[in-house]
């Protein structure tokens, strides 16, 4: 199982927050580091994804948990450098 | 309640259960095309008025509505568009999607929506009334016996021919975009029972449902007695002016069991798909929230309507006075989302 290198919890936050904490923290991120997003937003837990191909972040896991709480592993691309 | 007042209560349990399993939000769908290059909802809601333009002209010569289209006051539509468009990107959605996330469990839509009651009581009996009547007033341009000028009406043609053509072409105009784009979505392996309750919904099938959910809305509405489609702000306006400012005579109408139903039609559908859950997003969120509501809410009563009346319910019915307000609701909406979430991400 991988380790995430950073871990993001934008559980009760609002549209678009939770998508918008995502991007900047894996924008900040090195190539191949790993963030773990927890967030209960139903719309940014599809929304995400799509929006990850065209950043080319890879989506390595999504994991459902109880209720709308939901877990995803992130590998950054590394748009920093 | 008489029977005609509960197909209010029934129409919005089911816009509340499409609204959630769409995702379906016109913030989202608006600030989303600058914010994040999608277009996604967007593409939802030009659904949602398509079929509505192919259903209002049918009732209106079945004779089950008589067209309603809302005024142009332009000055007034200007304000309290942009202002509703502000509002809403600090809300976190539009009015019809802070209503039907109340029943989801979002303590930031109930924050949201308290600010929109509010404001839009004040801005309809209060101290904003003199601004909201100034502006109404002093910018109206109207046609003929004082008709609300509409894409029809202007030329001089029938509603109900022009909008069915109208819908046709754009209908046409999007299969030949849409087929020349075609995007391979990869398609949920799933059954269609999950489909419908546990997975959010595709964005056409959100549309369409939303579409046919505002035809049966305007006949149902009308047959109440209230010849108007969709609505969101009137109705939450009621409740403040019953049970808050308690105005005498003031009655619980169809538009407020349609608020009653968004929000339990949301609760069904987020308990079916275990999406219910109380966020607690902290204070200052809450302000937020609250803040933004208070600006849809003088925008929306100031504007005749708010995103649902305007973009929903207003351009199939080919409002000039819509279509312009719905242009405002979109400029807000992009200064506000340029302002706090697009300018600070460049700077950096």
């Amino acid at each position: 199982m991988t380790t995430p290198t950073k871990t993001l919890d934008v559980c009760g936050k609002i549209c678009p927050y939770p998508d918008m904490d995502t991007m900047t923290t894996l924008k900040k991120m090195e190539k191949g580091e790993v963030l773990e997003v927890l967030l209960d937003y139903p719309l940014s837990v599809e929304r995400i994804p799509r929006n990850l191909k065209k950043q080319k972040h890879k989506l390595l896991e999504v994991e459902k948990l109880n209720g709308p709480n939901h877990r995803m592993l992130i590998e950054a691309h590394g748009l920093k450098e | 309640m008489t029977i005609a007042l509960l197909s209010g209560l029934l129409i919005g349990i089911l816009f509340g259960f499409a609204l959630q399993r769409g995702r379906f939000c016109m913030n989202s769908a608006i600030r989303d095309t600058i914010l994040m290059k999608d277009n996604t909802l967007l593409k939802s809601v030009g659904i949602a008025v398509l079929v509505q333009m192919f259903g209002f002209p049918l009732l209106s010569w079945a004779g089950l509505i008589t067209l309603n289209p809302k005024p142009l006051f332009w000055g007034a539509i200007l304000v309290g568009g942009i202002a509703f468009g502000i509002g809403m990107v600090l809300a976190g959605g539009c009015a019809s999607g802070v209503t039907y996330r109340v029943g989801e469990g979002v303590v930031a839509a109930l924050s949201a929506v308290i600010g929109l009651a509010a404001a839009g009581t004040i801005t309809a009996m209060g101290f904003l009334k003199p601004i909201k009547d100034y502006l109404q007033t002093n910018t109206k341009i109207a046609i003929g016996d004082g008709l609300s000028p509409t894409l029809a009406n202007i030329f001089g043609l029938p509603y109900e021919v022009t909008a069915l053509l109208l819908a046709l072409v754009l209908g046409a105009i999007w299969l030949v975009v849409a087929l020349k784009n075609k995007e391979d979505d990869e398609e949920p392996k799933a059954s269609l029972k999950d489909r419908i309750f546990v997975k959010g919904w595709g964005w056409l099938p959100t549309g369409i449902a939303i579409g046919i959910v505002g035809i049966l809305a305007y006949w149902t509405s009308a047959s109440a007695g209230r010849n108007y489609p969709l609505a969101i702000t009137s109705g939450w306006i009621t409740f403040v002016k019953k049970y808050i400012v308690a105005v005498p005579d003031v009655k619980i109408g169809w538009d407020a069991w349609l608020i009653v139903g968004i929000i339990v039609g949301a609760l069904i559908a987020s308990l079916i798909a275990g999406e219910f859950k109380v966020r607690w997003p902290g204070w200052g969120t809450i302000l937020q929230t609250l803040f933004g509501g208070l600006l849809m809410g003088f925008g929306a009563v100031t504007a005749a309507g708010c995103n649902v009346t305007h973009i929903l319910s207003g351009l199939p019915q080919l409002s000039i006075g819509s279509l312009l307000a719905s242009i405002s609701i979109a400029l807000g909406a992009w200064l506000m989302a340029w302002l706090i979430f697009v300018r600070p991400q460049n700077e950096k």
